[in-house]
């Protein structure tokens, strides 16, 4: 395979040129309901040329061969075109030079787990829910994804990287007359299939908090106190300051850039947030990102300040800062983008019942259901939440939707807890779809958030 | 694809080719200045057979590996998903006007030219900052089926995208032209965006209450999203559709009526059948509040025991790779239809108001039971029939099935955004919570 891609980079007139090509598989096998809906089992792949001549950069995803002269004259009139009409040429942060094959060791590879067992696994989950009589329906899928990755470069690098993503995901639906309330149910990782067994407890009790949800009452509208749980400070994390950390989109956002500025102070001192993509068996785990970068650790806030940036070679090199290895496409059909890893907020020294003390009286909401990001403002749902009085936890809300602003919130982060834990499914939709986008944090408490209640 | 349709005929009683052969170019301007040319060509095509009344689907992005594509449809059959329906012969359908050549021959430095032209045109009328996205794409779809359809169709488009982006934050008015051929944009279509963004500069701080709301076309995918969700033929039959039983009835105010159009040609993406060869023709959703049809593809029609409306579509939301997708029930070219005053008379009609400019987060919530609860990207802030600044850190929130029932006007023009054909539209006595 390297042969074609370096015969391919031979024909670019360009001062750099990269191109990578995947092969992906992908399993899924659906539910709804009772009914199995898809199992298929499939493989596509194709092409992604970068090309750099003259400041210009340019990106071209094709699927045939065959193209491959017309795409490479293509690429280069784009970057000449695109070098005629700026004022900063583009240039790319110095890079090691890799040659390496990086193929994750997994517990228990998928691709020797019979279809008839990834079948029988997902059923026996799908079933547990619909025992119970007021569980409407499910959407319990499969799905398995392997992207064999070759990379190469007219620097030299020639890569190698297989990542394998498994997980069992879905929604629960109860009913009781015309209310329907819905939660999330998923397991998963990149680590292998038995990452996916042994979990009928989380079935269990995703479909108990789905039932419950049917008797708990709208969550008053207003600004309230709360404690977030893991999921929804992991989801804050990214949404709100993870997404302002990747220096793609605060490059051309002058008042964002201004905002981000490295050494100044954003959040309260007893926040500390890091994204490393080479923890093993977390979701976001790599090696090299997709422009052949050696991911690495990257210490983002240290005591409420900002003190690191995510970065593309472009971006390193535009804002004079360390490259980090945070470059990531989606698969075969896209040019990589900057991309969060495993983002996450350090733990900090409370305990679970030490937040609900100095809460005292307030909110506990948890997991995460969809967030989006627009610069200093946030949203993002909870799937359930709990009054909390004098420090107890009380009865069960829904409908539950926060708002806020990223600066006052991580200032209002009043308390950290000490009980770190890691999303096991992604999905984080900037542009492309990461499916290995993983967060994580510990239980916090934030004063003064936005409810939108209904 | 003919071979291998007819390699298929030995291993399934029934089967049904989709092909997809597309070339995209994107020239994106940041902040004014050009940042991006990218181009895309991607093939593929997707395989559905039946044998004993069980479906199989595979798809490939080439027909290199045909038998492998093959062996992957028959292990498909595994999931002895049922089938009983036929893939329909689909020989007469109407002519629609959907390609026009000279986007063949439009260069990226043609795009990079008209985006430089309407920068030239904002640079001097926002004060703040502007994106822009000019782009063209044609596609060839081609679908054949064991029972004799064999339809190819051609598509143009022509895209530009505008936001204009407020101070610290992504959020943005955006507005999305979009047609078959190269159109110019007139001054008179970017005027009412530039003078809202101009208007609204300030940041303004409104107390929670119950107010008046003007939903923006491309905020409104916060209510088309829940009514999709409810009259979806997959929710109905699955038991997730809060209105499974209401057809008929009248749920909304009686100004709202809501249709799927995709034989309207002015409108780029037209189509004459679906992606299953179904005929597809006008259809309506929701008629003068009154909720009428429910949408099926080939599949839940025959679950449902219905006939298909001709909705089955890959519907490749989220980055999805449409020959991957199966068709679905899918409202491709939804259209809410318009009202009788401009979107200045909206305004003036508001003594204390919000305008939703940009919806965040519309796609979390319970939204099979209708419940929305977003923040606001922008969310504009009206006093006395005028706008007067912006909001932050506010949310508004509400169940569609109440909010659509106090609609108090709907513009007399419809706008194209990413999910449909919408005009704006005022609701009364919304929820809107705000921080101090």
């Amino acid at each position: 395979m390297f042969d074609n891609l370096v015969t391919v980079l031979s024909k670019t007139d360009a001062d750099y040129s990269d191109i990578r090509y995947e092969l992906k598989k992908e399993i899924i096998i659906s539910f709804n309901g009772r009914e199995i809906t898809q199992l298929s089992s499939n493989s596509t792949d194709g092409y992604v040329l970068r090309v750099l001549k003259k400041g210009g950069l340019s990106t071209i995803a094709f699927t045939d061969h065959k193209d491959a002269n017309k795409v490479v004259k293509k690429a280069e009139e784009n970057a000449v075109l695109i070098s005629k009409n700026i004022d900063e040429p583009v240039r790319f942060a110095k890079s090691e030079v890799v040659v390496d094959t990086f193929l994750p060791k997994l517990k228990e590879d998928p691709q020797k787990t019979t279809l008839d067992e990834k079948l029988r696994l997902t059923k026996k989950y799908n079933d547990i829910p619909l025992k119970n009589p007021k569980i409407a329906t499910t959407n319990i899928s499969y799905r398995e994804i392997i992207r064999d990755k070759y990379f190469a470069n007219t620097e030299g690098s020639k890569i190698r990287e297989q990542l394998t993503t498994t997980r069992i995901n879905g929604t629960i639906i109860s009913r009781d007359g015309s209310l329907l309330q819905n939660i999330r149910v998923g397991i998963g990782g990149s680590n292998g299939f038995a990452v996916l067994r042994d979990q009928e407890d989380e079935f269990e009790k995703r479909t108990s908090i789905v039932l419950q949800l049917l008797k708990a009452k709208p969550v008053n509208a207003g600004v309230h106190k709360a404690i977030l749980n893991q999921s929804l400070a992991g989801v804050f994390t990214h949404e709100a300051f993870g997404h302002f950390s990747e220096a793609d989109l605060i490059e051309d956002n002058l008042s964002m850039r201004k905002k981000m500025k490295i050494g100044d102070k954003l959040g309260n001192r007893a926040v500390n947030i890091i994204d490393d993509p080479t923890i093993p068996d977390l979701l976001g785990y790599y090696r090299y990102d997709d422009e052949g970068t050696k991911a690495r650790p990257t210490q983002l806030m240290k005591n409420g300040i900002l003190v690191g940036r995510l970065h593309s070679r472009r971006t390193a090199a535009a804002f004079n800062e360390p490259l980090s290895g945070h470059c990531v496409a989606e698969d075969y059909r896209y040019a990589p983008i900057i991309r969060m890893g495993n983002i996450f907020i350090q733990p900090g020294k409370y305990s679970f019942d030490d937040l609900l003390d100095k809460l005292g009286d307030g909110l506990y909401i948890l997991d995460a259901k969809g967030g989006q990001t627009s610069g200093e403002n946030f949203t993002f749902g909870a799937q359930y939440g709990y009054l909390v009085k004098n420090g107890k936890i009380n009865e069960m809300v829904r409908d539950i939707n926060v708002s806020g602003n990223l600066y006052k919130t991580l200032q209002n982060i009043d308390a950290i807890g000490n009980d770190v834990t890691w999303s096991k499914i992604g999905g984080c939709g900037k542009g492309q779809t990461n499916i290995r986008s993983c967060y994580g944090a510990p239980h916090v408490i934030v004063a003064d958030i936005v409810i939108g209640g209904t | 694809m003919r071979r291998l349709l007819q390699m298929t005929s030995t291993i399934s009683d029934r089967s049904e080719i989709f092909s997809s052969k597309k070339v995209t170019n994107f020239v994106l301007f940041e902040n004014g200045k050009l940042k991006n040319i990218d181009t895309d060509l991607q093939h593929g095509y997707s395989l559905r057979i039946i044998k004993d009344n069980k479906i199989g689907f595979a798809y490939t992005k080439n027909l290199r590996k045909r038998k492998e594509l093959l062996d992957n449809c028959l292990a498909s059959l595994k999931g002895q998903v049922e089938a009983n329906f036929n893939f329909p012969l689909t020989k007469e359908y109407p002519k629609l006007t959907t390609y026009s050549a000279s986007l063949n021959v439009q260069s990226n430095r043609d795009l990079v030219e008209e985006g430089q032209r309407i920068c030239s045109f904002l640079r001097p009328r926002i004060n703040g900052q502007f994106n822009i996205t000019a782009g063209n794409s044609i596609e060839r779809l081609r679908i054949m089926n064991s029972t004799g359809t064999d339809i190819r169709m051609r598509t143009s488009q022509y895209v530009i995208a505008l936001s204009f982006v407020y101070p610290n934050s992504y959020a943005a008015l955006r507005r999305l032209f979009a047609c078959t051929d190269f159109k110019q944009i007139q001054r008179h279509e970017l005027m009412m965006m530039i003078d809202l963004y101009n208007h609204s500069s300030k940041t303004v701080k409104p107390n929670t209450k119950r107010m008046k709301v003007i939903f923006m076309p491309e905020s409104m995918h916060t209510f088309t999203w829940r009514l999709q969700s409810a009259t979806n033929g997959a929710a109905v039959y699955e038991k997730q559709s809060p209105v499974s039983d209401r057809l008929g009835e009248k749920l909304f105010a009686k100004e709202l009526t809501v249709y799927n159009d995709p034989l309207n040609d002015a409108m780029p993406g037209a189509r004459s059948v679906d992606d299953e060869a179904t005929l597809c023709r006008n259809f309506p959703i929701v008629t003068n509040g009154v909720l009428t049809n429910f949408y099926y593809d080939l599949y839940y029609a025959e679950k449902s025991k219905v006939k298909p409306t001709g909705h089955g579509f890959k519907n490749a939301q989220w980055s999805g790779e449409a020959i991957s997708l199966k068709p679905s029930p899918s409202l491709q070219h939804l259209h809410i239809q318009t009202g009788k005053e401009s979107l200045n008379k909206l305004i003036e009609k508001m003594d204390e108001g919000i305008i939703v400019g940009g919806a965040l987060g519309a796609h979390s919530g319970n939204i099979v039971n209708g419940d929305y609860s977003i923040g606001l990207s922008p969310g504009l802030y009206v006093k006395n029939g005028e706008v007067i600044g912006r909001v932050k850190d506010t949310m508004i929130a509400g169940n569609i099935y109440n909010t659509m029932k106090k609609i108090i006007a709907i513009e007399d023009t419809a706008h194209l955004t990413h999910t449909g054909v919408f005009p704006a539209i005022l609701f009364d006595d919304v929820s809107v919570a705000t921080s101090k």
